[in-house]
């Protein structure tokens, strides 16, 4: 089990660093940036951009580094400065990691034309250089770095921060809520085969399953806000975690701005959205889990021994069901991060999966590739959890 | 498939024991048939996809026709100035919806189609070489798999695409990819450059799953027994792959492939909705969807133009897929 784990975790920090290169490459090649504003302005005229500016501005982005350099940085703070060991340095402080000014060559065709192009270098950086400036830990301790377009400079963690709650809320109250009770649905559909029961679940919950997100929540809005808005009957608000000013529902009052009761209805919709999408697809996999187990011989064998009906399904049968559900519960701990984009867009909920969405409209590739980076390293957890979760509620499997 | 041992036996007798021979995929299609969901959800697809194929012919309007005197128009109202009837009403810059909804079948319907094909070639060649083979062949495909597999779907095709379409301008493909594209789905060439951008990123994340199942698939159709006398005749390892390994893992994929469809239809939906995905003049159920919310508080109407071919058509594929399941498996006798 040990060495197991230690291999495992080796493997997740290889994928990890695979995947962070991945997304910093894709980052690097991605147009736009923080200096796009700068072009702007200076094309429409509004204010002279002088070269020291576009340094210093470069220099906060690091956009004068080597790629290699700025890789190593933004994953882990390295180099951060000079390098040495005990007193002695072992790369010279002015090795070259980066060009603040690049040289430009004026090539003069044949035909008249005349093409500028950047060649050799001005004015170079060095690693001594590195040590004046602010260097992130890097992301694999945390350190995400700024935010570039949607709240310029400020700390990447601290945005995460304010949307993380949100996101725990919605997705911690929809999958506690769809537990409760998919899985009961699920049980009671296996046990009752064939019922009308099952046949009224397997219809509701095979649409559910299948119907987008998106199509649901839209549809949840029109009618449970616009509609019953318009024949005068209580509402529930659209979007938002909280109103700006109060409001009257009927039969229910006013309801103030920001108060318990103004969250918990905007709350409503987004939460029962996504609950019912998992209620839908969990039932299924618990029914044909279910059903599998329930056809086995250690069932029959428990039946044949006069065991009573309700221990042979409580005990015998779901424990058995419920090792596959492991699995889909590991799946969860990714999506808590950007898995509800969509119904959190639909909703306006502030939520990490609307961060990704405003800050891929804004062009902050940055916070991004930090959401991109959290969720990976999710998934690999999860990939792990539900591997050692296996072995404990099935102990045949062993981790070798 | 029925063959009987002839014994002598009276004439006539022969053809009473031999049951009337009926192939593979009557059996299919005849046991299909008995799904009416599934039945009607073909219909309803047909009815949608010829449509679609049609638009250029049966559109009442041009497709980017702007009129700003007459927006917002409810179903069934009539242009004032023109008295032309629009039968779904016009949208924020008075652009028929009929017509647009039609032309936005064709890119999304053959956007989930171009998708998912690409995801069963790419997934089906990786998936059976991986499984016949196994070895170092396996070993780099399923590394390879799984990488794919850890990095979490949205946000990398929200990026993916938010990148890509961006930049469209900026991003030069072949013309023999844009040419078929914009052909197929109706659209100027300028416009088609997003389209295909929006397949490669959905194609090139998501044949995952096919490979995973057809490397099962393969697996399994390699120990049986007709491989190893296929072998014992001498045929080589690309014949026996076409001729026997493919057509014995046929049947799951086909099922796979329309599920695919709606997986493939559902993600250009969301892309396109939250922005990311096909721009503007070229309308998309998604891109649709994204402008009639802003405006479903005054014009409720509005969402469930595009609304409800994506529920149609995402409740469809699933019940095919459904169909052709239970119409597959010979286990289920009906």
């Amino acid at each position: 089990m040990t060495t197991y784990l230690v291999r495992r975790l080796i493997q997740m920090v290889i994928v990890t660093i695979l995947s962070a290169m991945l997304g910093y490459s894709l980052l690097y090649l991605a147009p736009g940036g923080p200096l796009l504003f700068l072009q702007q302005m200076q094309n429409t005229g509004q204010r002279r951009v002088t070269e020291e500016d576009i340094v210093r501005l470069k220099a906060r982005y690091e956009l004068d580094l080597y790629l290699p350099i700025r890789f190593t940085r933004w994953l882990a703070g390295f180099p951060a400065g000079p390098i040495h060991i005990g007193g002695v340095n072992l790369i010279p402080p002015d090795t070259v990691v980066g060009c603040a000014i690049p040289g430009q060559v004026r090539l003069r065709y044949p035909d008249g034309t005349v093409e500028i192009r950047e060649e050799g270098c001005v004015r170079a950086v060095t690693l001594a250089d590195l040590a004046e400036r602010r260097t992130s830990r890097g992301i694999l301790f945390g350190d995400f770095g700024l935010s570039q377009q949607i709240a310029r400079d400020r700390p990447i963690s601290d945005l995460l921060m304010s949307r993380l709650p949100y996101t725990i809320q919605l997705m911690g109250v929809s999958t506690l809520l769809a537990i409760l009770i998919g899985v009961p649905i699920g049980i009671y559909s296996a046990v009752r085969q064939y019922s009308r029961f099952d046949y009224a679940m397997t219809g509701i919950t095979f649409v559910g399953s299948s119907l987008p997100t998106l199509f649901m929540g839209v549809m949840a809005i029109l009618v449970f806000s616009v509609l019953a808005k318009d024949a005068g009957l209580p509402y529930l608000p659209s979007g938002g975690v909280q109103g700006i000013r109060d409001y009257t529902i009927p039969w229910i009052g006013t309801v103030q701005a920001g108060s318990a009761l103004d969250r918990t209805l905007r709350f409503i919709m987004p939460c029962a959205v996504l609950t019912f999408f998992n209620i839908a697809s969990w039932s299924r996999f618990i029914r044909s889990s279910m059903l599998e187990v329930l056809r086995q011989d250690y069932v029959r064998t428990a039946r044949a021994k006069g065991v009573r009906e309700r221990a042979v399904i409580m005990k015998h049968a779901l424990r058995n069901a419920l090792i596959p559900f492991v699995t889909l519960l590991a799946g969860v701990l990714p999506t808590l991060v950007a898995g509800a984009a969509v119904t959190e867009s639909v909703f306006n909920w502030p939520g990490m999966g609307r961060l990704l969405v405003d800050a891929l409209g804004n062009s902050d590739y940055t916070v991004a590739m930090a959401i991109l980076f959290i969720s990976t390293v999710l998934v690999l957890i999860g990939y792990l959890v539900s591997d050692i979760l296996y072995t404990v509620v099935d102990p045949r499997i062993r981790l070798t | 498939m029925a063959t009987t041992t002839s014994t002598p036996a009276a004439p006539g007798a022969i053809e009473r024991l031999q049951p009337r021979s009926e192939g593979q995929w009557a059996v299919v299609f005849r046991r299909f048939r008995r799904h009416r969901l599934a039945m009607a959800s073909l219909a309803i697809l047909i009815i949608i996809f010829g449509a679609s194929i049609l638009a250029p012919w049966i559109a009442p309007f041009p497709r980017d026709d702007i009129g700003l005197n007459r927006t917002r128009l409810p179903p069934m109202s009539v242009d004032p100035a023109t008295g032309r009837l629009h039968i779904l009403g016009t949208d924020h810059l008075g652009r028929d919806f009929f017509t647009r909804v039609i032309y936005a079948a064709r890119v999304s319907l053959m956007v989930a189609i171009s998708v998912t094909t690409l995801v069963a070639i790419i997934g089906s060649i990786l998936g059976l070489l991986s499984g016949f083979f196994g070895g170092w062949v396996d070993n780099t495909i399923s590394r390879i798999m799984e990488f794919v597999a850890t990095i979490p779907d949205l946000p990398i095709l929200l990026i993916l695409s938010a990148i890509m379409i961006q930049n469209a301008d900026l991003i030069v493909l072949p013309t023999w990819i844009i040419g078929p594209v914009a052909w197929i789905m109706a659209v100027p060439n300028r416009e088609a450059t997003q389209v295909a951008l929006l397949i490669l990123v959905l194609a090139s994340l998501g044949w995952v799953g096919v490979a995973r199942l057809m490397r099962g698939m393969a697996l399994q159709v390699r120990e049986m027994q007709y491989i190893e006398s296929a072998r014992a005749l001498g045929g080589s390892n690309a014949w026996i792959l076409i001729k026997h390994v493919f057509p014995n893992a046929f049947p799951p994929l086909i099922v796979a492939f329309t599920l695919g469809l709606n997986s493939a239809l559902v993600s250009e939906v969301a892309i396109s909705f939250l922005g990311f995905g096909v721009q503007d003049p070229t309308p998309t159920w998604g891109n649709m969807m994204g402008f009639a919310t802003s405006y479903m508080f005054n014009h409720p109407w509005m969402p469930l133009i595009p609304g409800l071919p994506i529920f149609l058509c995402s409740l469809a594929f699933n019940f095919i897929g459904d169909g052709l399941r239970d119409a597959l498996d010979p286990r289920l006798k009906l």
